[in-house]
């Protein structure tokens, strides 16, 4: 990804704004019980479209920005959304993303992961009590929501992004002189 | 040129992971930063502005689900209803001697909430979006005399605690996280316990530590059990209703058993709590 100040302030808003959307609308709807979660599509999307170095550091701040806005203590999400940002990252420089569902299958596989890790990193805190059976459905279904979500975010952010992205500029068709009067 | 790259690439890698994992050992159980507190006092105006935008919208989304949910609850609604009547009854005697027996203490006391305490009204701006932590942001902090660990409830009773406070927000640890535990106690026989979360169903909680010669029975009332000790005191107030008692298990093999609670409030879809300040502080 090519960082200019203008996709700086870009990320920036897609950051600030993909959290304040996620804690304000899509954590507090329920759909079969479940509320969606954004943030690791998010952050899956950049990685895919940026390399290792966007998911990590996107996901990262993401991570930061949720642990404050929520006075968790920080750190945790971070860290998990990192390690997802880099994993998608990763896959997009080792495999060549020649299907449209790839990038909804991995921000469902990629989700998962995160939601296990968020329950990694709780029980490294120290949790001493009962998990529900109910959990594995939860993490199930925010991983079906993520692949019904993956694809539009997706192809919304490397809108966003074109300019930035590598393989679009080298694939960009030069323009055609136009001929007048042929 | 590559090398150098890959090496920059790692450290930077590295630095992230690293930074992760002292931030995390350096908040951890230390309340709210200054950072978190910065960020907040930014974005909770934003957050509540964006909370009452969005609130139609959500509640779209949330009336496709409490419409699937309600067809099922409909016939079970109907039979606790008939044995709801029937109670009522017997409610309003009690109700008429309970205030009778208020006005022989001189207790000024209305409702559940004790005397001492002062209700201050939040609207949930935010909550959690994993299924591990269950804790939600309202929008009144310490400068509405919100204080760590003041208790928190809505209109159908125990909702959680403060565990971390900012100016304008604080954090609500709800009663199904894994870091909470409630003395509580089964009304009309006392039996007291401690309410424990079932990580992930906040529909389930579990009443652990109670004695297995006390039998209990699916349908009683479970309500904070309040202690007080010559020094220090519980956190909750007494009497403010948790739940219902919705599985009485008897383990043979041991002295105590486990009841499983259906808690009151909706603890998925909570919007205006009250934070009890003031009271016992210890």
């Amino acid at each position: 990804m090519i960082l200019t100040p203008k996709i700086l302030a870009r990320l920036v808003a897609i950051v600030v704004l993909g959290v304040l959307l996620q804690l304000s609308f899509f954590s507090q709807v329920m759909v079969f019980h479940v509320s969606p979660d954004l943030l690791p599509v998010l952050v899956i999307s950049l990685g895919l479209l940026g390399g290792t170095m966007s998911g990590a550091v996107t996901g990262f701040s993401v991570g930061l920005l949720l642990d404050c806005l929520l006075i968790e203590p920080l750190g945790g999400a971070s860290l998990v959304l990192l390690a997802t940002g880099y994993l998608a990252g990763l896959f997009r420089e080792r495999f060549e993303i020649h299907s449209r569902l790839v990038p909804p299958l991995l921000c469902m596989g990629l989700t998962i992961f995160a939601e296990l890790g968020f329950g990694a990193v709780e029980l490294m805190l120290g949790a001493d009590t009962a998990i529900s059976g109910l959990v594995v459905r939860d993490v199930l279904i925010k991983g079906v929501y993520a692949f019904v979500l993956g694809w539009p975010i997706y192809l919304g952010l490397r809108r966003l992004l074109r300019p930035a992205l590598v393989e679009e500029q080298a694939l960009r068709r030069p323009r055609r002189p136009t001929v007048l009067g042929a | 040129m590559y090398r150098k790259q890959v090496r920059r690439r790692r450290a930077v890698l590295a630095l992230l992971i690293v930074g992760s994992f002292v931030l995390l050992t350096v908040t951890y159980g230390s309340g709210s930063s200054g950072l978190q507190r910065g960020v907040s006092t930014i974005f909770s105006p934003v957050q509540s502005v964006l909370d009452g935008a969005l609130k139609p919208a959500r509640d779209l989304v949330n009336w496709f689900d409490q419409t699937f949910d309600a067809r099922g609850r409909n016939s079970r609604l109907q039979t606790e209803l008939q044995t709801a009547r029937k109670q009522a009854v017997g409610a309003s005697a009690a109700l008429a001697e309970n205030a009778q027996l208020r006005k022989l203490l001189s207790l000024d006391r209305s409702g559940a909430i004790p005397s001492g305490y002062e209700p201050v009204t939040g609207r949930v701006i935010a909550r959690s979006p994993t299924v591990w932590f269950s804790d939600v942001t309202v929008d009144a902090g310490s400068d509405q005399g919100i204080q760590v660990n003041d208790p928190v409830v809505n209109g159908d009773g125990l909702v959680g605690k403060v565990s971390a406070v900012t100016g304008g927000s604080a954090q609500v640890t709800l009663i199904a996280d894994h870091s909470s535990a409630v003395t509580a106690k089964v009304v009309p026989l006392a039996v007291q316990g401690v309410i424990r979360p079932n990580v992930g169903d906040p529909a389930d909680l579990i009443l652990d530590f109670i004695d297995s010669s006390k039998h209990v029975h699916k349908g009683q009332t479970v309500v904070t059990a309040g202690w007080r000790s010559e020094e220090i005191e519980s956190r909750f107030p007494p009497n403010i209703p948790i739940g219902e008692i919705t599985k009485a298990s008897l383990v043979e093999q041991e002295a105590q058993q486990q009841v499983h609670v259906r808690p009151y409030a909706d603890l998925r879809d909570l919007d205006l709590v009250q934070v009890l300040t003031g009271g016992s502080r210890e």
